[in-house]
């Protein structure tokens, strides 16, 4: 008996699973009597009762009339807010007992590490095949369950169950997203937390207080970026008299998620370590194509002047922050949220710091396109197939953005133990950005305090706005990133809107030759790369590189990704 | 009486160490030959949700990929290189200390060296590497040595042969304490008639050292090297993980680093599990082998 798409026969599971749990107060799911083809097996005996069921109206939050016990585990990050009360415990958090009282879901932790070791930990539970009933997993994760069929079908449960709210944001990329998570027979695994690509989009940001002292205007061009480097590295601009400062920071990872060389390359049109489509409509790896020789060669020639750190390679993004932060360095490549750090701690250090926000230059007359990936997917709600209650998942992604509801303002509050970092899973909302971005710049025009936001966050950086608009110096980093129509998020949207951008092709899962020689690769693009830069091995280099890697498994790879990009066309 | 009472009463009387041996044993059962099953996971194709019984039997095909792999042959040699030296300098650098100390008379001095020596052993690499990137950087306090003896500035980190230097040399000086203890206790177990009788026969410091000292360690200097040449596939997986970089890789990959992408990021367990087994089984060639040669040059045995 295969679980297929109908009604009728998910309500049977339904009252199935329901009699299971009912059973078995606690820990209805290891008990292998819980199990996909148990449930079946029991199924008939209870079809008697499923008409009754059929009627029953399916509320997205609706009180299951006995607890449901729901397995979890947990990497505990330490809450942002002070106010939370200290020795609170993440299984005493407010979110589950709100959930329990509003669903009947009752959250088990098999274990809580802090955030850091969850990796490891549950890459263990892996390993020894140990693994909860709803689980928050990254996409690697997700399709290494996929291929094991560890995960259990959420079509059902996320036609019935899933809110509004929640499939509004799913159409927000037209279903691309979703339809991602299902499998090659159309059954949907998994539930994706995603954003707006466009947050990916590279700027330069730049202390403009250096730039007055070195006497240079904004750069428009590579060339007026490399005489502002110039002028960063040697014409004093902290104006301390020392020799102390360097061009562009620039840490160890040349593809990373800030302070790398991203926005570098893209100002000069290469786009390594993504497949872009090429002049035949076929994806081509940026690492192999001559204009990533280029940006390297002037990478190259920025380390030989020293406009980069001489141990730009030997930093990691906490050294290159603090090197920000003790102004040695003034301007970065980067996303919009670098005001909300580091930016803000520049200010704290250096309430001189003047920081400015500008689209990538363009390079021999060509604007420089920024890369957008094709998706930016956060981590993914998925069951484990024995676990009864695959509806269970969706109703507590959809209680989460219930509790951010102004009537709950009062109750969900850090100070009544409301954790959210230790509440999962947690569905973003990828309109989120845009749609506060719009209504707080409204607002802020009209000074409308009865503006009714969409998103709490929305009234929250309303508030920090004005707050900042009266001289708050704290409330700078929020806004400037989120609200300013010269900050990260304006600028960002003004590219986006000019169309210079350039959109990756490939948003699958890692093909098999790149589970297989993936590592080897970008092992041989870190080592090349990161000497061609310092000098250790020359420009030419290159050529030898590209053939290298596309006999050492980049030839597969980047036919297994025109595969997958045959299959999934862009729209 | 009979052979078998006597037996009886043998095994009486040692009845009780035998029970007292007991817990030990069936620790290394559970913990040391238990996880030995485990193996089989390098001839599988291992699925954590399958589990050792329904994974599909792969035959050798994990570990003709682990030696197709193109970093491969590389990281084998640095990692053999890199071993060879740390355990030539790691045996070498305490036994001269360990010697120099024992013609130390002022025992303040001997106590205060070996403490100070022994200290690095409990410090921890991710401490020591942020101790060693100061140490070396490009503005770091060798360097101004170097800029004071006239001598251009060296990107000691990003330099494949300084590095390699680096991390023999780092390894030594954080282990030497421990073996120069070891080597330390063996010079005072050596009978002291021994050394009344050279001076009889006119032998000096020097030559009671190469005489006495020398042949009276050898058996620990022996077993020593005997251990640690079981480790010869050992290159230090924390060290080079902390201190290593892209620039550096064709010196400082190791085959650990190496399985620790391959099998932790990768989650390729079961060719990760290969390789733990080909260096299982050549380290247990090589212990076997200088078990044997111990036993053949000094008539030295452990069991």
């Amino acid at each position: 008996m295969k679980i297929k798409s109908g009604s009728g026969l998910f309500s049977v599971l339904m009252v199935a699973a329901l009699m299971l749990a009912a059973c078995s107060n606690s820990n209805g799911s290891s008990s292998p009597s819980a199990s996909g083809p148990a449930t079946s097996a029991s199924a008939p005996a209870s079809e008697s009762a499923s008409p009754s069921a059929e009627e029953q109206p399916k509320d997205p939050l609706g009180k299951y009339p006995e607890p449901v016990t729901v397995s979890m585990v947990l990497g505990a990050r330490t809450p942002e807010s002070k106010d939370v009360p200290s020795g609170l415990t993440p299984d005493q958090n407010g979110y589950l007992k709100k959930l329990k009282e509003m669903t009947n879901i009752e959250v088990k932790y098999a274990w809580t590490v802090p955030y850091e070791q969850f990796n490891q930990k549950f890459k263990l539970s892996i390993a020894s095949g140990d693994l909860p009933d709803v689980m928050w997993v990254d996409q690697v994760t997700f399709e290494q369950f996929k291929e094991q069929g560890i995960l259990g079908d959420l079509t059902e449960a996320y036609r019935d169950y899933a809110s509004p709210t929640i499939k509004k944001w799913m159409e927000f990329d037209g279903g691309a997203t979703l339809n991602m998570m299902k499998s090659e027979d159309g059954k949907l695994l998994g539930l994706p937390s995603y954003s707006d690509a466009n947050q990916s989009l590279q700027t330069v940001w730049i202390r403009a207080d250096w730039l007055k002292n070195v006497g240079l205007e904004v750069p428009q061009t590579f060339e007026d970026l490399e005489r502002v480097a110039d002028a960063f590295a040697h014409n004093d601009p902290d104006q301390d008299g020392q020799q102390d400062t360097y061009g562009l920071a620039l840490m160890k990872s040349l593809n990373f998620w800030g302070f790398d060389a991203r926005g570098f390359f893209n100002t000069l049109g290469a786009y390594p370590y993504n497949f872009i489509p090429g002049a035949d409509g076929k994806l081509v790896a940026g690492e192999t194509l001559p204009e990533t020789k280029d940006a390297l060669s002037k990478l190259a020639d920025w380390y030989k002047r020293g406009l980069l750190d001489k141990e730009w390679a030997f930093k990691d993004e906490n050294k290159v922050v603090e090197d920000m932060i003790a102004g040695k360095v003034g301007m970065s490549f980067g996303e919009w949220w670098y005001p909300n750090w580091p930016l803000n701690l520049v200010k704290d250090n250096d309430p001189k710091a003047e920081w400015i926000n500008v689209p990538l230059p363009s390079y021999n007359g060509n604007p420089g396109k920024s890369l957008v990936p094709r998706a930016r997917l956060g981590k993914i709600v998925v069951v484990n197939k024995n676990f009864a209650h695959p509806e269970a998942a969706i109703k507590m992604a959809n209680f989460y953005p219930e509790m951010t509801k102004k009537e709950y303002n009062d109750v969900a509050t850090p100070a009544n133990g409301y954790v959210y970092e230790w509440y999962e899973p947690r569905v973003s909302n990828p309109t989120e950005m845009e749609t506060n971005y719009i209504q707080v710049n409204e607002a802020l025009k009209t000074n409308n305090d009865g503006y009714e936001f969409e998103n709490g966050s929305g009234a929250l950086l309303y508030e920090t706005a004005k707050k900042y608009a009266n001289g708050d110096q704290a409330s700078w980093g929020l806004t400037f990133s989120r609200a300013s129509e010269d900050g990260g998020w304006g600028i960002t949207r003004q590219v986006r809107d000019s169309g210079q951008i350039v959109r990756s092709g490939f948003a699958g899962p890692p093909t098999p030759t790149q589970v297989e020689k993936g590592a080897s690769l970008l092992k041989l693009t870190d080592e090349t790369f990161t000497k061609i830069i310092m000098g250790s091995a020359s420009v030419d280099e290159f050529d030898k590189y590209v053939e290298d890697w596309k006999k050492l498994g980049g030839n597969d790879i980047t036919a297994e990704v025109n595969d997958w990009y045959a299959k999934n066309p862009m729209n | 009486m009979n052979r078998t009472s006597k037996r009886m009463l043998r095994l009486k009387e040692e009845l009780p160490f035998h029970l007292l041996l007991l817990p030990g044993v069936v620790f290394i059962a559970i913990y040391h030959y238990g996880p030995l099953a485990g193996l089989a996971m390098a001839f599988q194709k291992f699925q954590p949700i399958a589990g050792f019984f329904h994974s599909k039997w792969v035959g050798m095909k994990n570990f003709e990929y682990i030696f197709n792999l193109p970093d491969f042959s590389q990281v084998f040699w640095n990692t053999l290189e890199i071993a060879v030296l740390k355990i030539v300098f790691g045996l070498a650098v305490p036994l001269l200390l360990a010697l120099l100390l024992n013609e130390a008379t002022k025992s303040w001095f001997v106590r205060s060296v070996q403490t100070s020596v022994f200290l690095p052993f409990f410090l921890s690499w991710t401490i020591l590497g942020g101790v060693l990137f100061e140490l070396f950087s490009f503005k770091g306090p060798i360097n101004a040595l170097f800029a004071w003896l006239g001598v251009d500035p060296v990107l000691f980190m990003g330099d494949a042969g300084w590095f390699r230097a680096i991390l023999v040399g780092s390894d030594v000086w954080k282990g030497m304490g421990y073996n120069m203890i070891i080597f330390l206790a063996s010079i005072a177990g050596i009978n002291q008639n021994l050394y009344e009788a050279a001076q009889v026969d006119g032998a000096g410091r020097w030559k009671q050292a190469i005489h006495v000292t020398l042949p009276g360690m050898a058996p620990m200097i022996i077993l020593i090297s005997t251990l640690s040449i079981g480790g010869i596939l050992n290159a230090g997986f924390e060290q080079v993980l902390v201190l290593y970089n892209p620039t550096v890789y064709s010196s400082a990959d190791v085959i650990d680093t190496f399985v620790y992408r391959l099998g932790l990021f990768d989650q390729q367990y079961s060719p990760a599990a290969a390789i733990g087994l080909f260096k299982s089984v050549i380290s247990l060639f090589l212990v076997s082998l200088s078990y044997y040669l111990a036993y053949r040059f000094s008539k030295y045995r452990i069991f």
